[in-house]
């Protein structure tokens, strides 16, 4: 949209003068390699839905078929402000299974969203709703509660760096559970397999001698070492290079797919998103612009989400 | 005018409930040590941190301490004749004053910076609401276990250092005043007996100084946990936590023990 704005404007201006020909041309030529690398990018979004989007479509249809459809999360008119106004009559529903991904501009407000759901802040207005318990009347102790069927993944990990990768993933089962050394080792060992990290090499390590990638890995294994029913990721991709987004984007797809977990991903990586989401939520101006299915959002022809897809 | 008296009641309005929010802190911190889940280990682990590894800097402290005390009052006194009564001034001025607020000072140079740094970082990496999110109290976690163990290690701090500046003071008085030791002990013992005793058995004077440590661990740890948990800003934040941790937990020794001695004295009076 924006492409086309600056299209029209630009017709109504006078010819350059031939001094600046080259000039024109160079600008011209810049214009039509941003427009092609638009394109590309919405091209790709179209593979990724092609690729997954009649999967999930089915997947989706079965679970309504054996009526499993439940909202697991689900936030009511939820307004939140501190010093201005952060969030305004946002409402959105995950149901059991589903893969939400919240997208938007910096500073809409998406970590805030993860951080009610994690009753880490409490709305002003407005209802947060976990399993159908709304949340926000809860004391701090029973919210700690709450907290143990959900597991985060930190935009930055934020492993503990005075513990190793075995003493990370065992910390929620040491803290909730009542497993024995053994077993908690045997937990530990499954979830460093599940996120295809070999336990005999990392499981002594110290985050600071982990890569980026493999913290991130960590960082999930350690989220889902409780079995929670609720997964939460902040920007899980962010700072990765390609390869390593697409093996943290496929176990987000892993998790969702084998123990049927409800997932919230906050992201900026727009191609994952379509990878990976049952439903995106575009959060714009504190307000949930678009929410719906990523096919249902590439078809859009809503101006603002136009430009957010082709400026992705 | 107005504007000026609305942003006066503002900025007294929130220095008050940062107060609030230090004092709400430590009650919680300190209510935590009787209830479940107990982290001995973090509590082990944070006695080794806070005592045993400032044994080295008490330990030099005292010494000197004692060592320069013996020297400068050995001057005065000689002027009346009274030099022998060395002793007794290096272990009433240790044991009363200078143990516990040197205990403190130090402590709270290497401890509290060292406690805000830490809990700073973790705010700033998000390892603060990792705790949240795996469902675990960070103030019971992390603030609970350095309240208690730097409650439990200054006052033995605190009895190091006045031990060795009795010591420091012995070596002077014996090798540069000409004071036999056998005296310089005696002296000490009577200083100790002057101020009578509690329970029959236990010296005022101990309870005075033991007293004293006990309150300074408590603003030492509690002013560490507090701007480290409440620290902003990236890595700045965490040097401005640690700056702001020394200078209100030093203030805080200087003023809160003159308050104590006020109170102590009246109520352990000669």
């Amino acid at each position: 949209m924006m492409d086309d704005v600056r299209d029209d404007s630009d017709k109504g201006s006078p010819p350059p003068p031939r001094a600046d020909q080259k000039e024109a041309e160079r600008r011209q030529g810049g214009r039509r390699v941003a427009e092609r690398k638009s394109d590309s990018v919405r091209a790709a979004i179209r593979t990724e839905l092609d690729d997954d989007a009649p999967a999930a479509a089915a997947q989706a249809a079965d679970k309504e078929d054996r009526g499993e459809s439940d909202a697991i999360i689900e936030l009511e008119h939820v307004n939140l402000a501190f010093s201005t106004p952060i969030l305004e009559d946002v409402s959105f529903v995950a149901r059991k299974g589903e893969t939400i991904c919240i997208v938007g501009e910096s500073g809409t407000g998406k970590s805030t969203t993860l951080k009610l759901i994690l009753r880490l802040l409490i709305p002003d207005r407005g209802c947060v709703n976990i399993d159908g318990e709304d949340i926000t009347h809860l004391s701090f102790v029973e919210a700690l509660e709450v907290r143990q069927r959900m597991g985060m993944v930190f935009q930055g990990a934020a492993l503990f760096d005075s513990m190793s990768v075995f003493e990370n993933i065992a910390y929620p089962l040491r803290e909730h559970t009542k497993l024995n050394d053994d077993e908690i080792l045997q937990r530990v060992r499954e979830k460093l397999e599940f996120v295809d990290l070999e336990p005999d090499k990392v499981m002594e390590q110290l985050p600071s001698e982990l890569s980026g990638g493999m913290r991130k890995r960590v960082g999930i294994a350690r989220g889902m070492a409780n079995n929670p029913q609720i997964m939460l990721y902040d920007e899980p991709t962010s700072g990765l290079d390609p390869l390593t987004t697409g093996t943290i984007t496929r176990l987000i797809k892993k998790l969702q797919r084998e123990l049927d977990v409800t997932s919230v991903v906050v992201s900026h990586d727009i191609r994952s998103v379509f990878n990976m989401a049952t439903k995106v939520a575009v959060l714009h101006e504190r307000r949930i612009a678009f929410f719906g299915t990523p096919e249902e959002m590439a078809a859009s022809d809503d101006p603002y989400l136009r430009d957010f897809l082709g400026g992705s | 005018m107005p504007a000026f008296t609305a942003r006066l009641a503002d900025a007294a309005k929130e220095k008050l409930q940062t107060v609030q929010a230090y004092f709400a802190l430590g009650g919680r911190a300190i209510g935590f040590i009787f209830a479940r889940p107990f982290y001995f280990q973090d509590f082990v682990q944070q006695m080794d941190e806070i005592g045993v590894k400032s044994l080295g800097i008490v330990l030099l402290t005292g010494f000197f301490t004692g060592m320069v005390l013996a020297l400068q009052s050995s001057v005065q006194l000689k002027d009346f004749g009274i030099s022998s009564l060395v002793g007794r001034l290096v272990t009433g001025s240790m044991i009363r004053e200078l143990g516990p607020v040197l205990a403190g000072l130090m402590v709270a140079g290497r401890v509290g910076s060292g406690i805000a740094a830490q809990l700073g970082s973790m705010r700033v990496t998000e390892q603060i609401d990792a705790l949240n999110t795996l469902g675990t109290d960070p103030i019971k976690k992390l603030v609970t276990p350095r309240v208690l163990a730097a409650l439990v290690m200054l006052p033995i701090l605190t009895i190091i250092n006045d031990f060795v500046g009795i010591v420091g003071g012995n070596l002077i008085a014996t090798l540069l005043i000409g004071i036999p030791s056998g005296q310089y002990w005696r002296t000490v013992w009577e200083q100790i007996v002057s101020g009578g005793f509690t329970l029959r058995y236990i010296p005022n004077d101990f309870i005075q100084g033991l007293v004293k440590p006990f309150v300074f661990g408590g603003i030492i740890s509690i002013s560490g946990c507090y701007f480290g948990l409440n620290t902003t800003g990236g890595t700045e934040g965490v040097g401005q936590a640690t700056t702001r941790t020394v200078v209100l937990s030093s203030i805080l020794i200087l003023v809160v023990d003159y308050f104590l001695t006020q109170i102590l004295l009246s109520v352990f009076a000669p």
